[in-house]
């Protein structure tokens, strides 16, 4: 069935109709062509001819130029654009006339980097075997490693294997780094905030070792549309980039379509919950045959939602035509997904944003995002996975309550018009930072003098001095520890430690997911229901000490949602404005983390049945935050009830607004708020970043104050609830 | 905030030792070495030497001298053609590390060597990071003037690391190169490895070689102990690590005469029921199936394990068989079947025998079904295997269409 045809069948359905706020055709687009460049080799000409490709997208031309002229690229163009032929041309080019020469691609995960492998797998095939492709990461064999090492003309894999298992062995890949011709970045876009700070110190560790063994490779990048492609390709790499972004790819007409669940509950201004609205959309499309994608926001959403559309779709006879897919699956089970995909046995998958990323799983032609995906890009990125050229195609965006998807949704424009986020990164981020020159001096000693990227750490080595980590000799700093920095240190998350969940069924003991220490008080604690595959367990045992969580097998009618309290204590204040109306402050915080409490959730209804203690340790964070707060004069008429709840609402508020301005992942920030802060002596608001030592937001809220009143106020108006709600400043208390 | 002050206000302190023990200029050494020069600057060197009639464990260290290793080949290691034990050089590093890596520095490496009268340990010792390629060098040339290397576990361990500080350092490490190399690790393990909980130097020491260490410092201290050296410049504080290096450089010289004697025995000299099965099955692997026999049976006669005994028994019948004495084959697998009525194994093998040597589908159905009940009582996996074998024994006694599978 056609696009056409469900927009049809949602227009005559009033149960549909009335909750479509918002539709726009984004028509087909003819693409922009260029000749094959005259210094590509002829086998490499006869091969895309083999392929059926007789001229190249003008961006892929351009990024052929412009590399072959020595620039670092970066291609900032769409999904499905044709990219990776932006940097495996040139690449294959030089690997073609020189065989010595080696390249190191590095993806952002696993599935990418074997997709790209198969490719370039191809492409060896029809060259004569002689390019030598292999994926690195934490699957490969202890055999095959050594091949690798010595052979293998292209290596892919991903920062975090570069990280821990390349870089801190660099003299086992002599050969790699002493002909490193090419670096090539997939996916820049993705290495943004605390990632992409560890991401830029892990490259210029990397700077460190290739110039050690005398080469200097190009770096090829290419990213999704993001505003700032050069600061940012810049930043991350440490080097001046020429950035290509006239996109010559043609693409297929696409409906976008807007859908506002119905308010169900007005004096509280609660909305229908947009997984259970989801659903229903969901179940539309894939009964229409539209092979279909649905995001949600967590993998606690992931898993409901399958197991609910399972459930429908059992009725109608298959419910192994929808699959989950999330990153708490183990890599073989996700690749088994990947497969039955692309062949085309499963009809629908259901994903957390892991499926954001351009991995192929063939011709997707509806996506249905559940809730706004926090930032613009990565909107674009869902949207597009739906997406073919002759067909239009279908992207269903459906709000959820919160005030960033109620402003989305009731502003249209600011989503089509506004263009798409800044990427951020704070690579000098000092707990960053720190890690990463430990990994360097362990990899290489440092000479006095020497820069880490911009930066000169001369300071912070003497200081790991002190502390006995280094020692300085006759002008350099040597590592003087037993251990092995990388280990301790994850690209990804604040901790490296994760939590094993372990299946007891039936005396049984096997592991069936992991999840990081943060989320373990979360999602793991005593009582919780973790759900897997579409099956529950409920966690008989959390063992905080040994990282592990003994689950068991059940069957419920409900789930469990656990509530994190935080308490937060200013240590130091790097800026103030003073003034009658409101103190502005940003500085270092110290934030204490507890989850006390879990609620148990009843299935489909939603209704609250009842709650449970959390008891896991506190967990501590220095990180950096903005706040305000209301002097005496002006709050001190209020009632304490009553000042209560507007700081809550403000708090509120301001937490989502915040994101918006910063153009930043919500989860990036927590909020809270203090009546009477023992700092301050105020009522007080924080706005804090969820990572130790902050990336840099904190300051950038501090001087865009104004501008969050003013969104703050435009919202207020707005919102078309009498006494607040959950999409303005938050729900009204009792 | 200052950036030091942040530092040590927001980062957690990692070590708990004081910062401030470094008394930099009241360097003591005293370990009796001596400072050699070299063009990349000093190195500091010890040298100790033992007469060959010095007994270090259960020999002398003439014997290891004396004895021929052309016999190391039975326990998987070639020595070169016309090796001597003048040309091996005996290799034993002491590390900042286990963990490997680029920042695992060697900051001591023991050498050992023969000479007619004498066995010498040369220790070099690198007094802080900026010595090691001096120590490097002189390890290098060191290298160069013998054919052979000996080590323990050197393969795996102190090459590899010993080739990344080559590497760094940016130095060739020429004196390794062609050079022919045993590690006496292996070769333990051919012997020792169902015998011995650890194949560990010190329990082999403890096991065979009859050492015993006094006042010896564990292995796992000797990197922390190194960087407290660093920092107090106390020469006093490493004399436990250099007679560690020293000990263990003797032992390999013992162990490779332990070893070579060991790889000599002929069946009716063995004693020890581990070491004959491991020279049986050195002799199976080169199909000297008599000889394996031989060892096998000195190995059953002094056996007092169980495990073992039944591995013998399955081994010695699989040489039967092999020899086509299949008669014989049978009644060792009947035996193992007496001992242990679970042994999938020798059922599986009987019932092959019925089925295919003596055509008594009787016999082998019935072998096969017992063994079948079995498997599946112990969920093995092999229970599919027996399935298909008996639907193939009753195919083949119902149509007696005699199709060999």
């Amino acid at each position: 069935m056609s696009v056409e045809r469900v927009l049809n069948i949602f227009d005559n359905n009033s149960r549909f109709e009335k909750n479509i706020t918002f539709r726009h055709t984004l028509s087909a687009k003819v693409g922009t062509y260029a000749e094959f460049p005259p210094s590509l080799p002829t086998k490499l000409r006869e091969l895309l001819i083999n392929k059926g490709i007789t001229q190249l997208y003008s961006h892929q031309e351009q990024a052929f130029k412009a590399s072959k002229e020595g620039n670092d690229v970066v291609v900032v163009t769409p999904t499905a654009s044709g990219k990776t032929l932006c940097y495996n041309l040139p690449v294959i080019t030089t690997l073609v006339e020189q065989e010595e020469a080696r390249a190191l691609y590095l993806f952002p995960t696993k599935a990418l980097a074997q997709d790209q492998v198969a490719e370039l797998m191809s492409w060896s095939e029809q060259l004569g075997g002689k390019l030598k492709t292999y994926t690195y990461d934490g699957d490969t064999p202890g055999n095959a490693r050594i091949a690798i090492r010595s052979a293998g003309s292209i290596v892919v894999t991903n920062p975090d294997m570069l990280h821990s298992g390349i870089l801190p062995h660099h003299t086992k890949w002599m050969r790699l780094f002493e002909n490193l011709k090419y670096v090539v970045i997939d996916e820049l876009h993705i290495y943004r905030g605390v990632f992409g700070s560890h991401v830029a110190n892990v490259l210029r560790r990397l700077e460190r070792v290739f110039n050690f063994y005398g080469s200097n490779p190009q770096f090829i990048c290419t990213s999704a549309t993001i505003a700032n492609p050069q600061e940012h390709g810049e930043a991350l790499l440490g080097r001046p980039v020429k950035i290509i972004a006239e996109n010559g790819a043609p693409s297929g007409k696409k409906e976008i379509v807007f859908y506002n669940p119905p308010v169900v509950n007005k004096p509280l201004g609660i909305r229908r919950s947009s997984l259970l609205e989801a659903e229903a959309v969901a179940h539309e499309v894939i009964k229409a045959d539209l092979p279909t994608i649905v995001f949600t926001r967590s993998r606690l959403d992931t898993e409901v939602l399958v197991s609910y559309l399972r459930k429908s779709f059992h009725k109608l006879g298959d419910p192994e035509t929808i699959r989950a897919y999330r990153g708490g699956y183990l890599p073989k089970q996700r690749r088994e997904i990947e497969k039955s995909l692309r062949v085309g046995n499963v009809k629908g998958v259901v994903s957390t944003n892991a499926l954001e990323l351009g991995i192929d799983i063939g011709s997707l032609q509806a996506a249905v995002l559940t809730g706004y995906p926090g930032t613009i890009a990565s909107t674009w990125q869902q949207l597009g996975r739906a997406g073919r050229r002759n067909e239009t195609s279908l992207a269903i965006l459906i709000a959820n309550s919160s005030p960033l998807n109620q402003f989305v949704i009731q502003n249209p424009d600011y989503f089509l018009k506004q263009g798409v986020e800044f990427a951020r990164i704070n690579p000098n981020n000092l707990y960053i930072l720190v890690s990463h020159l430990k990994c360097a001096a362990f990899e290489l000693p440092f000479v006095q003098g020497e820069r880490f990227g911009d930066f000169v750490p001369d300071e912070i080595l003497n200081y790991l001095c002190e502390e006995m980590i280094l020692r300085k000799v006759d002008k350099r700093w040597y590592w003087m520890g037993e251990n092995y920095p990388a280990t301790e240190i994850s690209l990804r998350s604040a901790s490296t430690e994760n939590f094993a969940i372990i299946d007891t069924t039936h005396g049984q003991t096997k592991v069936i997911g992991e999840v990081d220490r943060f989320s373990a008080a979360m999602l793991v604690h005593e009582g919780a229901i973790y759900i897997h595959e579409s099956n529950q367990y409920h966690i008989d045992k959390l063992d905080w000490e040994r990282q592990k969580a003994y689950a068991r097998q059940v069957k419920v009618d409900y789930y469990t949602d656990a509530n994190l309290a935080v308490e937060l204590k200013v240590l130091d204040v790097s800026d103030r404005i003073k003034s009658p109306q409101v103190n502005l402050n940003w500085g270092e915080v110290m934030v204490v983390a507890k989850t006390h409490m879990y609620k148990k959730i009843k299935f489909h209804t939603h209704e609250n049945l009842g709650w449970g203690n959390i008891s896991v340790p506190e967990q501590e964070m220095h990180t950096t935050a903005y706040w305000f707060s209301i002097p005496q004069e002006n709050s001190v008429s209020y009632e304490r009830d009553v000042l209560q709840s507007a700081l809550l609402g403000i708090a509120h508020l301001f937490g989502n607004i915040a994101s918006l301005e910063l153009m930043c992942e919500p989860s990036d920030l927590g909020v809270t708020a203090q009546i009477r802060s023992p700092f301050t002596g105020e009522p007080t608001v924080y706005i804090y970043e969820k990572y130790p030592g902050g990336v840099g937001f904190s300051e950038r809220l501090y001087a865009a104050h104004n501008n969050l009143v003013e969104r703050a106020l435009s919202i207020l108006h707005n919102c078309p609830c009498p006494t607040g709600c959950p999409s303005c400043v938050g729900p009204a208390k009792k | 905030m200052e950036l030091t002050s942040k530092l040590r206000k927001f980062l957690p302190r990692q070590n708990t030792a004081s910062p401030h023990s470094s008394k930099k200029r009241n360097r003591r050494l005293d370990l009796d070495g001596q400072e050699i020069m070299t063009p990349y600057g000093a190195c500091y060197v010890v040298e100790k030497s033992f007469p060959l009639s010095e007994y270090h464990g259960h020999w002398a260290l003439g014997k290891a001298y004396n004895n021929s290793y052309a016999c190391l080949e039975k326990l998987g290691q070639r020595p070169p053609k016309a090796f001597h034990m003048q040309n091996a050089l005996f290799l034993d590093t002491e590390t900042t590390g286990l963990a490997g890596g680029t920042g695992t520095y060697a900051f001591l490496v023991g050498l050992g060597t023969f000479t007619e009268s004498n066995f010498i340990v040369k220790q070099f010792l690198m007094r802080d990071y900026n010595e090691e390629l001096a120590m490097l060098y002189l390890l290098n040339k060191e290298l160069k003037s013998k054919n052979t290397i000996i080590s323990f576990n050197g393969k795996t361990f102190d090459l590899p690391l010993l080739q990344t500080r080559f590497t760094i350092s940016r130095l060739p490490l020429e004196g390794a190169k062609g050079k022919d190399h045993l590690d006496l690790l292996h070769m333990a393990r051919r012997l020792w490895r169902h015998k011995l909980a650890s194949c560990s130097l010190n329990s082999l020491e403890t096991h065979v070689l009859g050492i015993t260490r006094h006042d010896d410092i564990p292995g796992f201290e000797i990197p922390s102990r190194y960087f407290e050296f660093l920092h107090t410049g106390q020469g006093h504080i490493l004399k436990q690590v250099l007679d560690h290096n020293v000990i263990d450089i003797l032992s390999m010289a013992t162990l490779s005469h332990r070893l070579a004697t060991t790889a000599k025995l002929k069946p009716e000299e063995c004693v020890c029921p581990w070491e004959a099965e491991a020279l049986a099955k050195q002799a199976f692997s080169t199909r000297d199936y008599s000889l394996s026999l031989a060892y096998y049976t000195a190995a059953r006669n002094h056996s007092q394990n169980g495990e073992q005994y039944s591995r013998i028994l399955h081994s010695t019948a699989l040489i039967h068989k092999r020899m086509g004495q299949l008669d014989d084959a049978c009644l060792l697998w009947k035996k193992l079947l007496e001992v242990n009525e679970n042994d999938l194994l020798a059922h599986e093998e009987l019932a092959k025998y019925y089925e295919h040597r003596l055509k008594d589908l009787n016999s082998a159905q019935r072998v096969t079904k017992h063994a079948l009940a079995i498997a599946w009582s112990l969920r093995s996996p092999k229970a599919s295997d027996f399935e298909h074998r008996l639907q193939r024994i009753d195919g083949k006694s119902k149509g007696k269409n005699h199709v060999n599978a």
